[in-house]
Formats: C-alpha cells, sequence, structure tokens
C-alpha cells in the first residue's frame, strides 16, 4: 500500500513537471516559429520605427535543384523595435525566431540619428546572435532587403551566413557585428563601424555612360577601382546590392564612410585581413600601376604617446607581397628590381595608411582603430584616463606610420 | 557524515566545485564592474591572501586530526558554543546556497522556459539534489569528479577559442579605479574563495587525513588559476562586461565561439554542464548541513533532514520577488556573510582552540614537571 501511493505521487509529480514545462515547449516549437534572416531599419514619420523582416522560405521538396527561394518581407511601421516584433508576431499568426538573423540592416538616415536604442534592444534578446553582421545602407533599408538576389547561393540563409567572410581575403569590407559593435559602443577606448551596403552603380542608375567610365582600362583607373564604396561599384548581375567600405560611427551616429582603399588600411591596422590586393606605382614605368597582394606579417605595432594633449599615435606594419599583375617585359627575378617595388609600395601605403588615419581622426573624430587601447597603457588609473578623455582628445592625434615590405615573386611566372 | 570517506581527487573537486557554481553566476560582473581593468591584478592578488589563509587553515587543524570545526568549537566553548557555531554554518550554506539557485534559476529561466514559472524550475534542481543526497554521498563525488574537469576544461576552451579576438591591453591602466580600490577594498573579493569554509568540515571525511595540506593547496591554488582565467576571458575579449550588468557573464561569453558554419550555439553545451556542476554543488551543501545538523542535534536518521533541507532551500529561494534581489544579495550581503563567517569566525575558532589546547599542554607539561620535582624531593 505505502509502495503504491509513493509511485502514484511519483506519477502526479511527472505530470505536473510535463505541464509546467510543457508551455516553454509549445512556445519554441518549431511548428509555431517563423525564422527571420535579416532584419532591415528605415526611420519613419513621427520618429516611429518602419521595420522589415526578410523570413527564410524553404525550398519545397518538389520544386528543382536549381529553383530559389522567393524572397519574404514583411514591414512595419512602429514606436519600437520590440513593438514591431510584436505586430509582426501578430500579423504571421507565429512568434519571430530571431536566432538564425544574421544581418541587421540599418539606413544611412536611422544611422545618422543614433541606433543604440535598437543596439541595447538587441543584444538585449536572447535570441540574437552576438556574430549576426550590422550593415548601414546607403538607401533604404527595406529596398536593400528586396534587391538581394544572390546568384550563387539557392538559400538566401547561405547568402547571409558567408557574404562577410571576403572581409578576410578581399579587404573591402569589414566583417562587422552586432557583438563587437555593441562592445565598442560601450567601451571607452575605441569607436563602432558597420559594413557599409548599397546598390551597385550599374543597377541604380540607367545612364550607361556613366557606367561605362568604370570599364575604362587607363592606368588612372586602376586606382579609381580602390576609391569606390557601396553604390559606387560597376558590377552588373542579378544580385544588385554590394558591400563595399566601412560605416564609422561616433558614438551611436553614423559621421562617415570609408572607401575600399581606407577599408583596407583599417582592417590592416586591426588585424582584420589575410589578404588583400592593392594597385602601387609602377617604380619602372611612370604612370603605370602594379598589382600586388599583400599578407600582413604578424600583428601591427601601435604605440601612443600621450604627455601632451595631442596624441601622438605610431603604427608600424609588415607585409610579404607577391606580384599579381603581369605584362610583357616583367622581370621580377631581380633582387634590385624587386626592392625598388618594396620600396615603392612602403611610400604608397604609408601616404594611404596616412591619409585614413587623418581621415579618421581630423574627419570623422572617431577611434574605430581602438587605439584608445594602447594610449591607457600610459595611464595608471582609470580616472586619469578618463580626465584624459581619449575619445574626445583623438581629433587632435598626429599619426606616424611605418610600413615595411616585402616584395618576394612574381606568382607563376617571373620574368617575360 | 563520517560514514563517507573521500579521497584527494575527490575532495580537490568538492572545493572546485563552489567557485564554478559561483563563477556561472554574476561573480565575475561584480569583480568587473568594480576593479575594472584591475580585475586580473586584483584577483591575483586576493588569490596569493587567499593560499596563505588556506595554508594558514591547514595548519591551525593539524593539531585536530579527524575533528571538523563543529567538534573544534565544543572543545574551545563547550556544547552551546558548538550549537551556535554549527547554526551560524547551516544558515551560512543554505541561504548562500538559496539565491545562488534563484539567480541560477532565474538565467535559466530568461534563457530556455521563458513560459514556466521560475517555482517548478527550482523544485526540479530539489527535487535532482533531494534524490542524490537519499542515495550514498559518494553518488554526488563521483559525479563531481566527472562533471567538474569538464567545466574546467570548458573555461580553457573559451579562453584559447577567443584567443584571436584577445586585446591583451585592456589590462590597462594597471591600477584600475585606484591602488585603494584595488588593493585595500579589494580584500572583499576574498569572498571568491568559499570553498575555503568547505576545508573546515574536511578532516573527519578525508581517508587519508595527511593529505589535508595536498588538498587545501592544490584546490585554493586551482581555484585562482580557474578565477584568472574566467576573468581574463572577460576582461580581454568583451569591454562591455566593466559596465554592463549580465546576468550570466561566462554564458554571453560562450555565445561568441564559432568555429565557422559547422560547430556554432556551443552555449546549450556549456550550461548543461553548468547545471550538472550546480546541482553538484547544492547537493554538497545540502550533506554538509544535514552533516552539521546531524551533530549538533545528535540526530540518528540522517534521510529525513535531506527533504526538510531541501524545502528549506526552496523556501529561500523563492523568497526573492525578483531578479533584483538575489543579485544583490550576490553582491552586498554575501562577500560579508563568507568574509565574516568563513575568515573571521572560523580562523578565530581555530586560534582560540590552537591556543587553548597549547595551554593545556602547557598546563600539563608544568604540572609533570612539578610532579616530577616533588619526586625528586622525596
Amino acid at each position: 500500500m505505502n509502495k503504491l501511493v509513493k509511485n502514484i505521487f511519483i506519477f502526479v509529480v511527472i505530470l505536473v513537471f510535463i505541464s509546467a514545462f510543457s508551455s516553454s515547449y509549445s512556445s519554441l516549437n518549431i511548428d509555431n516559429l517563423t525564422y527571420v534572416l535579416a532584419i532591415g531599419i528605415d526611420s519613419s514619420s513621427d520618429n516611429k520605427l518602419e521595420v522589415s523582416f526578410h523570413f527564410s522560405n524553404p525550398i519545397p521538396a518538389e520544386s528543382s535543384a536549381s529553383e530559389k527561394s522567393t524572397p519574404i518581407i514583411n514591414t512595419v511601421v512602429a514606436s519600437s523595435l520590440s513593438n514591431a516584433i510584436n505586430l509582426v508576431n501578430g500579423y504571421q499568426g507565429r512568434q519571430l525566431n530571431l536566432s538564425h538573423c544574421k544581418v541587421i540592416i540599418f539606413s544611412e538616415e536611422i544611422a545618422s540619428k543614433g541606433i543604440s536604442d535598437e543596439i541595447y534592444t538587441l543584444i538585449n534578446d536572447t535570441q540574437i546572435r552576438p556574430s549576426a553582421n550590422i550593415i548601414v545602407s546607403k538607401c533604404n533599408a527595406k529596398y536593400y532587403m528586396n534587391q538581394i538576389q544572390p546568384e550563387i547561393e539557392n538559400l538566401l540563409s547561405r547568402y547571409y551566413e558567408v557574404f562577410a567572410d571576403s572581409s578576410k581575403y578581399v579587404g573591402h569590407m569589414p566583417n562587422a557585428t552586432i557583438g563587437d559593435f555593441f562592445n565598442s559602443l560601450i567601451c571607452k577606448t575605441c569607436e563602432p563601424y558597420a559594413i557599409l551596403g548599397g546598390i551597385n552603380k550599374a543597377n541604380s542608375k540607367t545612364n550607361s555612360s556613366e557606367a561605362s567610365d568604370f570599364g575604362d582600362n587607363s592606368n588612372n583607373n586602376s586606382q579609381k577601382d580602390y576609391n569606390i564604396k557601396a553604390n559606387d561599384s560597376s558590377v552588373e548581375g542579378e544580385n544588385k546590392v554590394e558591400n563595399i567600405g566601412v560605416a564609422v560611427f561616433k558614438g551611436d551616429k553614423l559621421v562617415g564612410e570609408l572607401n575600399a582603399l581606407e577599408t583596407m588600411a583599417f582592417l590592416s591596422i586591426r588585424n582584420k585581413v589575410d589578404r588583400f590586393l592593392v594597385s602601387v606605382p609602377d617604380p619602372l614605368n611612370e604612370n603605370e600601376y602594379l598589382d600586388i597582394y599583400l599578407t600582413p606579417k604578424g600583428s601591427s605595432s601601435v604605440s601612443v604617446d600621450t604627455s601632451t594633449n595631442s596624441p601622438y599615435v605610431k603604427v608600424k606594419c609588415k607585409f610579404t607581397a607577391q606580384i599579381y599583375s603581369m605584362s610583357e617585359n616583367s622581370k621580377y627575378l631581380s633582387s634590385d628590381i624587386l626592392e625598388t617595388i618594396s620600396n615603392s609600395c612602403n611610400t604608397y601605403l604609408e601616404s594611404m595608411f596616412l591619409d585614413y588615419l587623418y581621415k579618421s581622426s581630423k574627419d570623422f573624430k572617431s577611434d574605430i582603430n581602438g587605439f584608445g587601447n594602447f594610449a591607457a597603457k600610459n595611464f595608471i588609473t582609470t580616472s586619469g584616463f578618463e580626465q584624459y578623455n581619449w575619445l574626445e582628445t583623438y581629433k587632435d592625434s598626429f599619426f606616424d606610420v611605418n610600413i615595411e615590405t616585402s616584395v618576394k615573386s612574381g606568382m607563376l611566372i617571373s620574368e617575360t | 557524515m563520517q560514514k563517507t570517506k573521500i579521497g584527494t581527487v575527490e575532495a580537490i573537486m568538492l572545493i572546485l566545485t563552489i567557485i564554478v557554481a559561483h563563477s556561472v553566476l554574476s561573480m565575475p560582473t561584480n569583480i568587473l564592474n568594480t576593479y575594472k581593468s584591475a580585475s586580473i591584478l586584483n584577483v591575483t592578488y586576493v588569490s596569493i591572501i587567499a593560499i596563505i589563509i588556506a595554508y594558514f587553515v591547514y595548519k591551525l587543524l593539524k593539531p585536530f586530526p579527524c575533528m571538523d570545526i563543529i567538534d573544534i568549537s565544543e572543545l574551545v566553548g563547550g556544547k552551546f558554543f558548538k550549537n551556535v557555531v554549527g547554526s551560524i554554518f547551516i544558515i551560512y550554506f543554505i541561504v548562500s546556497s538559496s539565491f545562488m539557485l534563484r539567480s541560477f534559476s532565474e538565467s535559466i529561466q530568461i534563457l530556455y522556459f521563458p513560459m514556466t514559472d521560475i517555482t517548478f524550475i527550482i523544485s526540479l534542481i530539489i527535487i535532482a539534489i533531494c534524490i542524490a543526497n537519499r542515495l550514498d554521498f559518494s553518488s554526488t563525488i563521483k559525479t563531481n569528479v566527472i562533471i567538474l574537469p569538464i567545466a574546467l576544461i570548458g573555461v580553457l576552451f573559451l579562453f584559447f577559442t577567443n584567443i584571436n579576438r584577445f586585446v591583451p591591453e585592456r589590462i590597462f591602466p594597471i591600477l584600475g579605479e585606484s591602488a585603494f580600490n584595488t588593493f585595500v577594498l579589494g580584500i572583499t573579493n576574498l569572498s571568491s574563495f568559499g570553498g575555503i569554509a568547505y576545508i573546515y568540515f574536511l578532516p573527519p571525511l578525508l581517508k587519508e587525513n595527511t593529505k589535508l595540506k595536498k588538498i587545501t593547496l592544490i584546490s585554493i591554488i586551482a581555484t585562482s588559476l580557474y578565477l584568472i582565467f574566467t576573468i581574463a576571458v572577460l576582461l580581454f575579449i568583451f569591454t562591455f562586461f566593466t559596465d554592463v550588468s549580465e546576468i550570466s557573464p561566462l554564458y554571453t561569453a560562450t555565445r561568441y565561439i564559432e568555429f565557422g558554419s559547422f560547430f556554432q550555439r556551443l552555449e546549450s553545451v556549456f550550461l548543461l554542464v553548468w547545471i550538472l556542476v550546480f546541482a553538484c554543488y547544492l547537493s554538497i551543501v545540502c550533506k554538509f548541513s544535514t552533516g552539521i545538523f546531524q551533530k549538533v542535534t545528535g540526530i540518528s536518521n540522517k534521510k529525513a533532514l535531506i527533504d526538510i533541507f531541501g524545502l528549506l532551500i526552496l523556501g529561500i529561494a523563492l523568497i526573492p520577488k525578483n531578479l533584483a534581489i538575489s543579485q544583490n544579495f550576490e553582491y552586498k550581503v554575501y562577500p560579508y556573510l563568507m568574509i565574516g563567517i568563513v575568515l573571521v569566525l572560523g580562523i578565530g575558532i581555530l586560534i582560540f582552540a590552537n591556543i587553548s589546547k597549547k595551554k593545556q599542554i602547557h598546563n600539563i607539561n608544568t604540572n609533570n614537571n612539578h610532579f616530577r620535582e616533588e619526586l625528586q624531593n622525596e
């Protein structure tokens, strides 16, 4: 009898716990969820937000392998991001799940006004991954989302997953994540940054003559290729969006943009690029340019002197290089020639890095490089560092850049 | 309490369980918020003091082999004093673990069971520890020996997988807020070494009492290293922990681990390990509390006490109205409780016991000498 009572008690306890935990299970059941792949945030009238949600649309099993999923985008105007999510929950009849959200897109307009509330809300959400990329779109965020039509990937989620990886080997954009953005937003030694996105020029403008400017093979345009930002490139294709450059923030407000060349300098200083291609002046042929693959050799070295109110920042970067462009009468087996090209590289990169650093300091007044971490070394206590007010003092900085490039060879061909 | 004997490794793991369980909660955030960039310096400094204190505790326990602090307090102040000390330690163990359980359950609720009442989450853990305690204590200890190394390796894994994100310059300004804050006020951070409390109760439980020195030193040094690694992970990778309070900073850190698109979302594995560690921690607390109660009251059947203590933990864990209250306890009350009870009261009792023992020996020697002199005179 005693055993029977005990068994009944255990059975009742198990039933109670099953019912208690079933509500949580039901709310997170896959049948009741809609997975969001991207969120686009635009500003609307009356200080409201226009929030767009890009949903995954799995390809039906009976469709062919080449068939692509069509994008599903819902847009809602609400006073806050959380209200927007709630309104779409009701509209969809399912709960939005942000755990697979790979990208958060802010329009340039809303980013200029400040996005700290949205960032804090998203970071507070248990579903949002810190690895979700953050993009500032030069056009409307909803339009940007509509124009994403990946050609290579059948699955949109796959495109969102991998598109930022190119930052490591192209160097035209950073792999900016919401986790890093939040980290920098709170940080007293650095400022946040995001990927700069837009619609490529060939698609956004019908004027063919303007687009054809980029197709010119003249040597000056070798440099022009790197002075582009999102919205500027001439790539034509089904996918109309492009991500080139960095959106620079001061606090939570967008203050400027970096082009592809400046982005390479930024990524090199922050040790966030594995390899990139640049065009440097050919020391052997005036007005000609050589395309060179640069690979950072170790981490960049930074020192900051804060003995005066104008910080003096010294940056030292080392690269190994391989010549990529090849033409007739190229002779890359001579040590003297390689040495001359190395020197040309050094001069060019030093000037490129200095231009970028002064732009970040004088124009944007924003230390996205995180030099404040090195400046903090000069102070014993936090109060001393806070009195120096690094984030405001950064605008008065002076820079010294030292580049050491060692050009090794051509690639498969060394002499023609 | 004396029935189950534990080995050296098991005893070391038992003490380490305390720091691992506490580190999963807001303890690292409290350290980072208070000492900022000097957190590692403070933890290193406090660790050295903790190792010295632990060695001192061992030295004080050495003259009383196979006796725990309850037995020693009886020697010092009689049965009444023994009851008072026993009650204080029971209250300390039960109250601190209950508030920790509340914070931990709140974290689990926020992360995985948003629609489930907190009472059920706490009850489920309480049922688990009651069942574990009804079995032999060795079941808890053996589970602990399996689970804890995984948790320790987990922190090393966290450290090394995030090493490419490290910004070692975040250790500057080296003194943080000020030298006074780091080194003088920073002494309160000794509360991170809550494991010292369990050393007081180890001697009667050990298979080999001679290993107490080894157990004490290794466990406190391992606790120090674990704490330094934990703080290093959070300080070098994340700036925001010095300014933002997170429910579980280590959990947040695990969300950053990714190996390409294949290995993602490892935080669930970490949380599973931490739930098991936390259950072991509560089981150990329950075991020690019932053991002390049995010693104080002389009750022969300990099994009846397990459910009562389980319900007591459940009741206290349900007292806080919200997470803020339980976190305030961790931040504002627990450090002073730990320092007051474990360091001041515990070491005080041991010092008195050692003095009185020396006096007794001195008196015995003096009496013996007198006796010898009288014999010689006769």
